[in-house]
């Protein structure tokens, strides 16, 4: 027996998702526990299974010195604040002229 | 269980039909060859122009002013080479070239990339002029080909770019904002640079689409080069105005009734000229390409003789989390 890792893609735009998981004496038979246990209403059509042993995980703390790099990202918070200024100005401007 | 799905059309009129209908195609379906053909140029001409545009980046590592905008640029270099490399790879699975075929194309001059990088930036007005209006220009023919693309591994892979080339346009605008508020000296810099880059970053749209513009035909762009560039000019052109710059257009004029901006006549040699690599900068910036290629063989040649994985690095032990 080996665990199988289950991934399912819907005919258009979506990409490949991860499903779940099974176990199955073969291929041949995982691919019909796949679509028997995963794909009974049409879930996707496109379906890839990778054995789990074949999966390579990394370590999370491989992974976490890009979860603090703010100069990757850039929220506009000054451009933001120019515009409402402008905004804000007209609104005046137009209160005044209606007056 | 066949390892490859493959999907198959009598005709292209069938296969026409199917994207029509909003199919998506897939790399392993047997699409005609025209189709096949078409999207992989596209393809390939966006991820060079990555490429192109990541070195003009890098090279201003050094020069760029102060530690903010230093470590922005950083982030932008990584972010263009990494869309460089995501795209080759889904140019390189339609099996028309290999990604090494295209980066000698590329690096002989015989494959194209975007306008604007045929230009040299100068100064760091020139930078800024580029981050705001030519990813603009960049990241609005992108989302009019993410909108409706029916090739699903390029529209998978543009969503990724589109939300980092949101990024770079961010910055933009947040640069030309600071440089607009700065002193004399430094609006004159950025007005300079205005005045030379605002045509090439129109122009990265193309002439008008023809009416049997098979791209459009088969769903790989979504809107039509024109529409795209006025949509552009509509945005531009009053907020470049709003922070007191002058658009370096003489017939530029306000059309009351259409109620849009018009530049007026646009002279598309300069464009001509740079997609046959003959724009101001086309040779140095092709032939530091080409020294950069050569200078990293030794890294390549190095990744060749790494040692494959053993199974004791293959075998993970560790279940996948649910």
């Amino acid at each position: 027996m080996a665990i199988y890792e289950v991934f399912l893609k819907k005919d258009g735009r979506d990409e490949f998702r991860h499903a779940g998981a099974l176990d199955a004496a073969n291929d041949e038979l995982a691919f019909v526990m796949a679509r028997e246990s995963y794909a009974r209403r049409a879930e996707g059509d496109r379906l890839w299974l990778v054995e789990r042993s074949n999966v390579l995980v990394a370590d999370a703390e491989f992974v976490a010195p890009n979860a603090d790099k703010p100069h990757r990202h850039h929220d506009g918070a000054a451009v933001a604040a120019r515009r409402k200024s402008i905004r804000e100005q007209a609104d005046i401007a137009d209160d005044s002229e209606s007056q | 269980m066949p390892s490859v799905m493959s999907r198959t059309w009598e005709s292209l009129e069938e296969f026409e039909a199917f994207l029509d209908d909003g199919g998506i195609v897939e790399v392993d379906d047997a699409m005609p060859d025209e189709y096949r053909q078409a999207v992989f140029a596209f393809i390939e001409m966006h991820a060079n122009s990555e490429l192109m545009g990541g070195l003009t980046e890098r090279d201003w590592i050094p020069k760029t002013p102060g530690l903010r905008h230093k470590m922005s640029v950083l982030a932008k270099t990584q972010d263009e080479i990494g869309h460089g490399h995501l795209l080759y790879m889904v140019a390189a699975d339609m099996g028309v070239k290999t990604r090494t075929e295209m980066l000698e194309d590329l690096f002989a001059g015989r494959s194209r990339f975007h306008n604007v990088f045929h230009y040299q930036a100068k100064t760091w007005g020139d930078q800024v002029a580029i981050a705001f209006l030519v990813d603009a220009a960049a990241l609005a023919s992108q989302q009019a080909v993410f909108k409706n693309c029916s090739y699903g591994p390029y529209r998978r892979i543009l969503k990724r770019i589109i939300s980092e080339e949101g990024f770079h346009m961010r910055l933009g605008e947040d640069r030309m904002m600071r440089i607009a508020q700065g002193t004399e000296k430094q609006r004159a810099l950025f007005q300079d640079s205005l005045d030379r880059w605002f045509w090439p970053a129109l122009q990265l749209f193309g002439p008008d689409s023809k009416p049997n513009d098979v791209l459009l035909k088969w769903h790989i762009k979504s809107e039509r080069n024109e529409v795209l560039r006025s949509r552009w000019v509509q945005k531009f052109v009053p907020m470049l105005h709003s922070y007191g710059f002058t658009i370096p257009a003489p017939d530029l004029r306000y059309d009351e009734e259409a109620k849009q901006w018009d530049v007026g006549p646009i002279d598309w040699e300069p464009l001509k000229a740079t997609l046959a690599q003959g724009g101001p900068d086309s040779a140095r910036r092709i032939g530091e390409a080409l020294d950069n290629w050569q200078r990293t063989a030794w890294v390549r040649s190095a990744l060749e003789s790494a040692p494959e994985s053993g199974p004791e690095k293959t075998g993970n032990p560790s279940p996948v989390p649910a």
